[in-house]
């Protein structure tokens, strides 16, 4: 039996993979505890869990697009919630006494404090950002980046050259795989493990569902809710026309769409994996999360990235042949429904989101990742 | 090149005729105003490259300036970088 302290960040996103990582981790007799803002966290793991609070941070100005997101993000979120956690981080490391850290690519603060006290620690990728190193077209970005962090390693006393808090130099686990990441030599401390997948709470009204017509998710996740109206009454628009074939559920408060078309249903949560079975499309932001639980249904998608990693996460689907990419801010209705009819119609968009289904299920999701925990290949792990 | 060329280069690339009537001048902002990614300019380069030769290479220009010149990258500027590398 081993111990693993997790830290990870108040993100769905985020949060929801270590989740799953850490309930198969407890399932196989090992010990978890939490590193992380109580009052997110304590809803989730149950009273009975260890976690170590480290007080809350919000990513205020959570907006923008392109390049300017991507600096915001690091600058205004980043960095600052790694200094912000790294006392509590540390404290956490000392009184826990982890055999491993498990850390959430951009929690900096878990990968610091673990190297500060000589522990092995662990990578979670729980996004596309860093793993295939989309910002090397960008090369000046890129050393504005590695300057944030190498300017947070600095302030943390940490200035080994070698050292990388973005990627364990031990073990890192990504959760996709090469059929969407795309096909290159990752090194051998890397495990493309597939997502590892949790229901997140949310009621439906299942009789509400028509199963003479196809079904259409359309969400932009929980970051980005103060776009989404406008978007979402593009798409309710452009699937309004479809009634006669097509119903759409729109994740989402109901107020952002006051007045839907008879065949779109706004809810303002959605079991995401319990409806994913019974969907024909998605059309999303090109979060990771939704992204891959709709690929690991084999159900094709069209992507309106806004920001972040988005842009290369569509891309990736679109190079896999699973989806379409749209302009989120300037899609007309019309657009999008010409889209969302292809993916539906053309039976070679499911085809390669069902083959993409099919490389998850192969690498074994959360299971694998607690598998590559606990056979810990630089014997931390196990006492 | 003038902004009014670049908009319709950018409508063509993109396929997206509402740039047409956006009123793109030469202040506008690529990123800021029109929120054109990574991909756009990966298409509105190969489309100015046909048209105005070898030496325009948008997407080097692009790798070539710094998070803020990015973020700040106006349709002026490339009509500008066009206009100096077109044969």
């Amino acid at each position: 039996m081993s111990r693993f302290l997790i830290v990870t960040l108040p993100l769905t996103g985020h949060a929801f993979r270590a989740l799953a990582v850490a309930d198969e981790l407890s399932a196989r007799g090992h010990q978890v505890a939490w590193c992380g803002p109580e009052n997110y966290f304590r809803p989730l793991i149950g009273p009975d869990a260890t976690l170590f609070p480290t007080g809350t941070r919000f990513f205020r100005n959570q907006a923008g697009h392109g390049i300017a997101a991507l600096k915001s993000l690091w600058q205004e979120y980043v960095i600052p919630i790694a200094r912000f956690m790294l006392p509590s981080v540390s404290r956490a490391v000392r009184a826990y006494q982890p055999d491993i850290v498990v850390v959430d690519q951009h929690a900096l603060a878990g990968a610091l404090a673990a190297h500060r006290h000589g522990l092995p620690w662990a990578t979670l990728v729980t996004q596309a950002m860093e793993l295939t190193h989309p910002l090397a077209a960008l090369p000046r970005v890129d050393a504005w980046v590695r300057a944030q962090i190498a300017s947070l390693c600095r302030g943390a006393d940490v200035t080994d050259p070698g050292f990388d808090p973005l990627f364990s130099p031990y073990l890192v686990i990504a959760f996709t795989t090469s059929a969407l990441a795309g096909e290159q030599p990752f090194p051998g401390h890397f495990a493309l493990v597939g997502p590892a997948m949790l229901e997140r709470p949310g009621e439906f009204a299942w009789d509400l569902l028509d199963p003479a017509r196809r079904k259409v998710l359309i969400t932009v996740g929980t970051l980005a809710i103060g776009a989404a109206a406008d978007f979402y009454q593009r798409a309710a628009a452009a699937v309004a026309p479809l009634r006669g074939t097509v119903q759409a559920i729109i994740a989402g408060p109901p107020e952002l769409v006051p007045d839907p078309p008879g065949n779109v249903l706004v809810v303002p949560s959605v079991p995401v994996l319990a409806l994913l079975p019974r969907l024909d499309a998605v059309i999303s932001h090109s979060g990771m999360n939704t992204v891959s639980e709709a690929l690991a249904h084999g159900v094709p998608l069209v992507l309106a990235p806004i920001r972040h990693d988005q842009p290369v996460v569509a891309a990736q689907v679109v190079r896999a042949g699973a989806g379409i990419r749209v302009p989120f801010g300037r899609v007309s209705p019309g657009q999008l429904r010409q889209a969302l009819v292809k993916v539906l119609d053309d039976p070679s968009y499911r085809r390669a989101a069902m083959g993409i289904r099919d490389s998850f299920a192969a690498a074994g999701g959360a299971a694998a990742a607690a598998a590559r925990l606990e056979n810990w290949p630089h014997g931390g792990a196990g006492r | 090149m003038t902004a009014d060329d670049l908009a319709e280069a950018l409508a063509t690339a993109t396929g997206d005729d509402s740039l047409l009537s956006a009123g793109i001048s030469a202040a506008t902002r690529l990123e800021g105003d029109l929120f054109l990614d990574s991909l756009d300019l990966v298409a509105l380069g190969a489309l100015l490259r046909d048209r105005y030769g070898p030496a325009v290479d948008l997407v080097g220009y692009v790798a070539g300036l710094d998070i803020d010149e990015i973020i700040g990258l106006t349709v002026g500027e490339v009509a500008g970088y066009v206009n100096r590398e077109a044969r």
